[in-house]
């Protein structure tokens, strides 16, 4: 392990040359472009693969770091380093593995697409980025990743950046994460000032390790140092993970490519929040409890508590096909939250695992689908795909079994972990996700009744089964998505972490199974049994609820209230600025700048007109008539040369003999 | 006496190998060289000129292992340092020698790359010596070396009249380094700087002392061209075929640099004086300050107002001289140590500035700046390298122009940090660079925004690419990855 973890640096070294070569590519090169991404990406996967089987051996919760000094100043010391535990390894795989799969379908989904390379290049950035942050031991380090994974959601949401909405998408994602990163920086800040390194692993002195010691300190509010640190860091895990109320840049995100949106926007990038708080989670716990948590566990409790609700019924509400799942995700990433919050860090993070299979797996479906029907996204002109697509059924099936929590789906084992866990910790909270966890089963169901079944509504172009290279990757998914659910208590053992024996778990085991059925029977009852004959057709729960329904498709008008508020209070302090700006700043700026190019002006000048144009110019114009008046201009310029030679030569002497 | 012989040889070896190299390169281009064109000729003989450098190379790495081995009553040192900066020059040489090939420096092929190599000994000569006549003749071994090389495009009367501007301004700056030299032979009656430190150790000020240093000061400011030294930079550069200029602009400078840094630090550690603010107080540090001052003040400004993009180099390097004398007042180990990392920088992305210059402007038209508008569209990976340069030299991260930058502010401030007697300094070297930031981002808006009148794709040819991606390697390594080098300079420094 020792010896591994210090080629940990190649899973995203090779990524980055990869998309370094494939920016020179010419646009032309698109199969060249395409084979390099792969090659890089199935090389790291392999290279995760040995990382991880050299972890299996250990039954301790063992890690190896590997730090080395970036750079020195003085007392300043800035180290880099990688890290190799079984909670990286398995994320690395995992990312390498669901990532390279994502880019065999992304060449079928993107073959049409003229800037082919440009895409394929950004993929490979991001993965970099994406495998730097997971192997990171260093907060710095794992900033820069965080901040480059950012970079590249932003520049892939608006890879179609003609289109209006593309565009104001990925302002919006990064504006809105951007938010949470401040957050995010004052803690890094705080926890060096606090710690004194940023390593997080560093033989007993790095940061994590100091943890005990920061709980002892006094912090704002009167929380310890390390809760308001761990404070400041989840409301970067907030903007990242999209979680309530920095939870509105993702499903606009879903104007990007839908390979991006499965790999950045489901399976990788968003759980990033989740893996720092799980990585952090020294931090979070510091000073507490199981009967008495810190601040900072009540906080990732219920706003994750909160959001898996909140998402789910807006999901409910949704005709998009993908930002169904986009709020599907928001509402997963507050469960792996929730679970984290309860102090579970297995469950939060098996369920990350399990649910970046099975998510990529649906969105890659829907990019099937999408695909299929020639770019639609509307369901409502959907319908009776099973006959049309099915190998996309099938795999599709799955996805959505597995993210119901029907056993013996993946989703299932890692969902009624993360209901277990917080069962101990609050009722309230397990109740609420519950719910969430019926939500989330009806809401599936009536997508796949959408979609697949009734008759085809979507007019004349008939939809189409696609190419093998978009239907493999969903296969090899769905393989994933129905077993990896039976690793549970493995990996529980392989995390090292022994917790102790959970109480309630034929109840929770028993209602989460309950709660998941009665969702799939409601939306049979209401979408199943009678399909849409229309796409006009209002939606069986539109009749129902009314109003509600309208407020769910709006999302709970969140976007417009941030509009009325935030934005406008933005845009009019904006105003103020500008015009404080150009009459104020600019005033004194363009003195500044008048001041300058006078003083430019009289040394070109000096410089210039008179010592050189005045004598050299000219002179190359007289060259030109006369080789006598060459001679002399130029004995005249080269004495104003020297001139100031010797005269510079006796002021710096003078100056010598006055000090 | 053969045992001093061996002794000179092993000091000398790569010094040897290059004159052997250059008489080789003459006889070859007068033998076989007159029958072919000029661009078979160009690479025959450059080609022979890199096997020459890469054989001058190999003895450095005999040398590797050595520590201080004085020579010739220790008129010549030997050691690690030494051995990096020599590697350096031979690096930096191979390049100009690359980016030559492809450029038009009229018939007399061999006398070209001769007179590269014996400007290469020189600038090593200039490296290994610790004796200030050794010094001297290195320095004018090096200069007139230059001074030829700038006059070889033989049919402009801008070459001409830049060689002997430059020549001109060249022998006054020697008369004064000989006059100095000459008074400091008086007061101390030594010529080694190791026994010149010794001399001068525990006495005060001596207004011997004073003109003797001042004179030396005028010498080798004409060398790394700082204000008021600095009048033959525009002229020489723009005149010179840009290869001479990328040459002068950066293994000179190297060159001299790196002995400025050993006169200074070893010979006259004594008279260095100081240059806080308020706090002035008589030396060369005091001298240093204002001329570093005076160096970007004049250096930035004139920029701005510059159309061709050779002489607006030439006074960024002006500015530059002025950055890097910033870590020769700060007068320590620290500051010699960024001193020395900024110089292998700052010549990296030079170089390669110049030389995307000299592949570009000869099929563009002419050196202007008018003439690189929309490049990006013409030469794209040209103007990407150029890009990587220029923010180098502007001081952007991740690239080595910044760790460079940095270094150098932090070892000014670090030095009498209580009352921040250098702050000054700093201050105002970090409102020049964001002065600077205005003229390279017009440098780039004209390869990048501005339309091409013409948009016809240039191709350059695979060695020159290959040199100048070299470069940008480099710069970008340096950049983000100085912990090593600057490390062992520093130990290395100390230990001078």
């Amino acid at each position: 392990m020792n010896e591994l973890v210090k080629q940990q640096w190649l899973i995203p070294f090779l990524p980055l040359v990869a998309a370094a070569v494939q920016s020179l590519l010419p646009r032309k090169a698109r199969k060249l472009s395409a084979g390099i991404c792969l090659t890089a990406m199935g090389a790291s996967c392999v290279l995760a693969l040995r990382a991880f089987v050299g972890t299996l051996g250990h039954h301790e919760a063992e890690r190896a770091v590997w730090n080395f000094v970036w750079f020195d100043y003085g007392t300043t010391r800035l180290q880099l380093g990688f890290i190799l535990d079984p909670m990286t390894a398995a994320m690395a795989l995992m990312v390498t593995f669901v990532g390279f799969w994502i880019f065999v379908n992304a060449t079928g989904y993107m073959s049409d697409d003229e800037n082919f390379t440009r895409f394929f290049c950004f993929l490979s950035l991001f993965a970099a980025a994406m495998l730097g942050l997971v192997v990171a031991n260093n907060l710095l380090m794992l900033f820069m990743c965080w901040e480059l994974v950012g970079l590249c959601s932003y520049l892939l949401i608006g890879f179609w950046y003609f289109k209006p909405s593309a565009a104001t998408a990925m302002k919006k994602a990064f504006i809105t994460t951007r938010i949470g990163d401040v957050g995010f920086f004052l803690g890094i800040l705080m926890l060096s000032w606090q710690a004194g390194t940023l390593n997080l692993y560093d033989g007993g002195n790095g940061a994590l390790e100091q943890a005990g010691k920061l709980a002892g300190l006094h912090g704002w509010f009167g929380w310890s140092m390390a809760t308001t640190i761990a404070v400041l860091l989840f409301i970067g895990a907030m903007g990242k993970s999209a979680q309530f109320p920095l939870h509105v840049w993702l499903p606009d995100a879903m104007e990007g490519p839908t390979p991006v949106s499965a790999l950045i926007h489901a399976a990788t990038m968003v759980a990033a929040g989740v893996f720092m708080v799980g990585r952090m989670f020294a931090l979070f716990t510091a000073g507490g409890s199981a009967e008495h948590p810190t601040f900072a566990m009540d906080m990732v409790l219920w706003v994750g508590c909160f959001t898996a609700l909140f998402s789910a019924t807006i999901a409910v509400g949704q005709f998009d096909i993908k930002r169904a799942l986009a709020y599907s995700t928001c509402s997963q990433l507050g469960f792996m939250m929730m679970a984290l919050g309860a102090g579970g860090l297995v469950p939060g993070q098996f369920h990350l695992l399990t649910h970046a299979f099975f998510k990529a797996l649906l969105f890659l479906g829907s990019g099937c689908v999408i695909i299929g029907t020639h770019h639609e996204q509307d369901m409502r002109k959907m319908g009776g795909l099973r006959k049309y697509m099915p190998i996309t059924f099938w795999c599709y099936l799955i996805g959505m079994l597995a993210l119901a929590g029907v056993p013996p789906f993946a989703g299932f084992f890692s969902k009624d972990e993360v209901l277990l866990v917080t069962f101990q910790r609050s009722k309230v909270a397990w109740g609420l996700a519950t719910f969430a966890a019926f939500l989330t089963a009806f809401y599936m169901t009536r997508q796949m009744f959408m979609v697949f079944a009734g008759k085809w509504r979507g007019g004349h172009h008939e939809p189409h089964e696609v190419r093998w290279n978009m239907w493999l990757p969903i296969a090899v998914l769905s393989v994933f998505a129905i077993g990896l659910g039976f690793f549970g208590g493995k990996y529980e053992h392989y995390l090292g972490v022994h917790e102790e024996e959970l109480h309630g778990k034929s109840l929770v085991m028993g209602l989460s199974v309950a709660v998941g059925a009665a969702g799939i029977l409601l939306g049979w009852l209401m979408y199943g049994r009678k399909t849409m004959a229309h796409a006009e057709e209002p939606d069986p729960l539109e009749v129902k609820l009314g109003a509600l329904f309208t407020c769910l498709n709006r999302k709970w008008y969140v976007d417009e209230f941030y509009d009325a508020t935030i934005i406008r209070a933005t845009m009019l302090l904006g105003e103020f600025w500008r015009v404080f700006d150009n009459r104020v700043i600019d005033g004194i700026l363009h003195g500044i700048a008048w001041t300058a190019w006078g003083v430019s002006q009289v040394v070109r000048w000096v410089g210039d007109e008179f010592v050189i144009n005045g004598g050299f110019d000219a002179g190359c114009e007289g060259v030109r008539l006369t080789g006598r008046e060459f001679a002399k201009l130029q004995t005249g310029r080269i004495q104003g040369y020297l001139r100031i030679l010797c005269l510079g030569a006796v002021i710096l002497l003078v100056i010598w003999y006055l000090k | 006496m053969s045992g001093a012989y061996a002794q000179i040889f092993r000091a000398l070896s790569s010094e040897i190998s290059l004159a052997v190299v250059a008489m080789g390169v003459l006889t070859l281009d007068l033998v076989v060289g007159r029958k072919r064109d000029l661009g078979a000729r160009r690479q025959l003989v450059g080609a022979v000129t890199l096997i020459g450098l890469a054989l001058a190379a190999v003895p450095l790495v005999w040398q590797v292992g050595l520590t201080n081995v004085p020579l010739m009553g220790e008129t010549l040192a030997v050691n690690p340092l030494t051995v990096i900066f020599k590697f350096v020059l031979i690096v930096l040489t191979a390049l100009t020698v690359l980016i030559s090939v492809d450029h038009d420096i009229g018939t007399h092929v061999g006398e070209y790359f001769a007179m590269l190599l014996f400007g290469a000994i020189g600038m090593l000569l200039l490296v290994g010596s610790e004796e200030l006549l050794t010094i001297f003749v290195a320095l004018e071994l090096t200069s007139i070396s230059l001074f030829v090389l700038t006059a070889f495009h033989k049919n402009s009367l801008r070459s001409q009249e830049a060689a002997l501007k430059y020549f001109l301004f060249g022998a006054i700056s020697s008369a004064f380094l000989l006059f100095g030299l000459s008074y400091i032979y008086g007061l101390t009656g030594a010529t080694h700087l190791r026994d010149i430190g010794t001399a001068l150790a525990g006495k005060g000020t001596n207004p011997l002392l004073a003109v003797g240093l001042l004179c030396v000061l005028v010498g080798l400011g004409f060398k790394v061209a700082m204000v008021p030294f600095h009048l033959w930079a525009p002229d020489a550069y723009e005149g010179a075929p840009t290869p001479v200029t990328a040459f002068i602009a950066t293994g000179s400078k190297v060159a001299s640099f790196f002995v400025l840094v050993k006169v200074l630090m070893i010979g006259f550690a004594g008279a260095a004086g100081s240059a806080y603010w308020g706090a002035f107080s008589s030396g060369w540090a005091m001298v240093l300050g204002i001329t570093a001052a005076a160096s970007m003040l004049l250096g930035n400004c004139a920029a701005i107002v510059q159309t061709n993009v050779k002489r607006l180099l030439a006074y960024s390097s002006i500015a530059h001289a002025g950055y890097i004398l910033i870590g020769l007042v700060a007068a320590t180990s620290t500051g010699a140590t960024a001193v020395l990392f900024y110089v292998i920088v700052y010549a990296l992305t030079n170089l390669g500035a110049f030389g995307v210059v000299a592949a570009l402007s000869a099929r563009a038209g002419g050196g202007d700046l008018e003439h690189f508008n929309g490049m990006a569209k013409r030469a794209p990976f040209l103007s990407l390298l150029m890009l990587v340069f220029i923010l180098s030299l502007a001081g952007v991260p991740p690239l080595g122009g910044f760790f460079g930058k940095f270094y150098l502010f932090a070892a000014a401030v670090e030095r009498d940090a209580q009352n921040f007697g250098l702050l000054w300094l700093v201050v105002l070297g970090i409102l020049m660079s964001a002065v600077s930031l205005y003229y390279y981002l017009i440098l780039l808006k004209h390869f990048y925004v501005m339309p091409a009148k013409d948009e016809t794709r240039i191709a350059t040819p695979g060695h020159v690419n290959m040199a100048l991606a070299i470069c940008a390697v480099g710069v970008i390594i340096l950049g983000v990855f100085p912990e090593p080098i600057v490390a062992l300079l520093k130990t290395l420094v100390i230990g001078l």
